[in-house]
């Protein structure tokens, strides 16, 4: 569904988006992670041609976004974080005029999205009234008006309190589900990506450092449970020998890549070190992200 | 769907309280003036020179002389401020605001965008001068009685004395040239809201733009310039009181107004069509 090759942008001397390549597959539910600044609105604002790439190229449903911006944004539909509205006017009045940036909308097809979204009976009111939870009902609404087959979500939870976060979480699975639609899931929240995404990619500084399932992301050896009879002397050698990454509970290391167990049970005991238990544990999505952004070096498989 | 689009545009722009500054002041102003000349001694200066080219004054004392010279200050002054208010928010509002990343989310061309928008804002200058023009007639009707046109102003060297009827006829020709005005200055304005700027910096850029260029074209050495200043053409509905109309000199600014408006729109569309859009 999306395709970006080679994407980058250049802001100046900075690099926002360097070399990205990444592939989401129809049906879908992607998860895009990276840290403040990673370059994760940049590359949708490419995706969406809102950015123009320094170079490289974004196709969405195999047309090239710049050049076939018609035909390649007509099946999308796009929230953002804080969304913006014409606070003036009336929450109809608004999906009006920004479907028919797309095509022309019917007055019952935007009756059914008000209603499929939970706005019915405020729709007349103006949008300065609206909560925090509404302005993200109408941007949904006003994404899902033409019938997109590709949802991006940029950072669709921001702000929003528990009840907002579940609703949304709700809604993304509602639209994978009832509309069978692919959605691109930006996030900071990690929680989020793991209980919906069934495919990540992570971004840092620019780069792509991980592409692939969760579950893989998930099943990676390299957070180790380890029993030692000095935990703090053991992580301040294994650190200085580039072993291990990072340390935490007192009890478990995240391994750096291409380390093994064997490689750190050896280099404790020839310290003197008595190893009692070494075990690899399953790791959280954040425990994968943290490591991914201390390591710095791409595990992209 | 232009025209849905260009619906849309009006609704937003017509939607927003600050589009209906420009109209309430130029009432204001309309009401002021006639109050002053009907109360005051206002019009003795005109009265004088008058008299003095063999005329009598009280049969210009009218309802047409006093919109016609109320548009003097207002069109000069005021009605250039609210268009470039107008003309500084049509695109840098939407961008500060966050809308133009919500609308090019959607399959539209920004120069499509940008025409619809510059279209809006035609209509929106129409409107500001029918308000000038016709309710400042309406206005001027209800402090002066219905007469010959009187219309002075010694810098362009134009006397003119009309009866009503050919009076009225001059004040509507005069009125449909301030639209070239004042939609040169919305273009103006409009063009500096493509750039990666506030919507107050585009208006401040775009009055001052057309300070200096006053200024400079008041400046007397370069009066022989003065073919190459802005202002100097937007002053051309001048000409529409004077005996006989220089008809040259009419199509001379229309045609300069006309050429710079489409390099606002081209430079517009140029700086809008390159500039990366985010939050």
């Amino acid at each position: 569904m999306i395709e970006l090759r080679s994407l980058t942008k250049q802001f100046g001397p900075r690099r926002a988006v360097d070399d990205l390549t990444l592939t989401v597959p129809a049906g879908e539910i992607f998860g895009l992670l990276g840290h403040n600044g990673a370059g994760k609105s940049t590359a949708i604002g490419m995706m969406l041609g809102q950015v123009w790439p320094t170079s490289g190229e974004a196709k969405i449903g195999g047309f090239d976004v710049a050049r076939q911006r018609r035909q390649a944004l007509q099946s999308v539909g796009a929230i953002f974080e804080s969304p913006a509205f014409y606070d003036y006017l009336s929450g109809y009045r608004n999906l009006e005029i920004l479907s028919h940036y797309t095509a022309p909308t019917s007055r019952r097809r935007i009756a059914e999205v008000i209603d499929w979204v939970g706005l019915t009976g405020r729709e007349a009111s103006k949008v300065k009234t609206y909560s925090h939870g509404m302005r993200a009902r109408l941007a949904l609404a006003q994404a899902l008006l033409p019938q997109p087959k590709l949802m991006i979500l940029d950072e669709p939870g921001d702000g929003l309190d528990p009840e907002g976060l579940h609703e949304i979480r709700q809604t993304i699975l509602r639209l994978h589900r009832e509309l069978g639609m692919t959605i691109l899931l930006s996030s900071h929240l990690l929680t989020e990506v793991e209980q919906l995404c069934t495919r990540i990619a992570v971004l840092k500084e620019g780069r792509l450092v991980f592409e692939g399932h969760l579950a893989e992301a998930k099943s990676r050896q390299n957070l180790v449970r380890l029993r030692v009879s000095d935990f703090p002397a053991a992580v301040e050698l294994l650190r200085r020998e580039r072993l291990i990454l990072d340390s935490r509970d007192g009890k478990h290391v995240i391994l750096a890549a291409g380390t093994g167990t064997d490689q750190v049970v050896r280099r404790l005991v020839e310290q003197g070190m008595p190893v009692f238990e070494v075990a690899a544990e399953e790791m959280t999505l954040e425990d994968f992200y943290l490591s991914l952004m201390k390591s710095g070096r791409k595990a992209a498989n | 769907m232009f025209l849905h689009q260009l619906r849309n545009e009006l609704w937003k722009l017509f939607g927003k309280k600050r589009t209906y500054i420009g109209f309430g002041m130029l009432l204001l102003a309309q009401n002021t003036f006639n109050v002053i000349f009907r109360f005051t001694n206002a019009f003795r200066f005109y009265e004088r020179t008058l008299e003095g080219n063999g005329y009598a004054a009280q049969q210009f004392l009218s309802a047409l002389s006093i919109c016609s010279i109320m548009l003097i200050p207002l069109a000069g002054l005021l009605m250039p401020l609210y268009v470039a208010l107008v003309g500084g928010d049509l695109v840098a509002k939407e961008a500060e605001d966050g809308t133009l990343r919500m609308i090019l989310s959607r399959p539209v061309s920004r120069v499509r965008l940008l025409v619809v928008k510059w279209l809006a804002g035609f209509i929106f200058t129409v409107g500001l001068v029918l308000v000038l023009s016709v309710l400042g007639l309406l206005s001027a009707r209800l402090f002066f009685p219905w007469g010959g046109l009187f219309f002075w102003n010694p810098e362009f060297g134009i006397f003119g004395v009309f009866d009503a009827d050919a009076g009225l006829k001059r004040y509507v020709a005069a009125s449909i040239f301030l639209v070239s005005h004042a939609f040169s200055i919305m273009g103006l304005a409009s063009m500096f809201s493509c750039f990666n700027i506030k919507p107050a910096a585009a208006t401040i850029l775009a009055l001052s733009f057309l300070f200096v260029d006053l200024i400079l074209q008041s400046m007397p050495y370069f009066r022989e310039y003065h073919n190459f200043f802005i202002t100097y053409h937007l002053q051309t509905w001048h000409y529409l009181f004077a005996q006989p109309i220089p008809w040259w000199r009419v199509a001379q600014s229309l045609s300069v107004l006309a050429g710079a408006n489409v390099t606002f729109l081209v430079v517009g569309v140029v700086a809008f069509h390159a500039r990366d859009i985010k939050s």
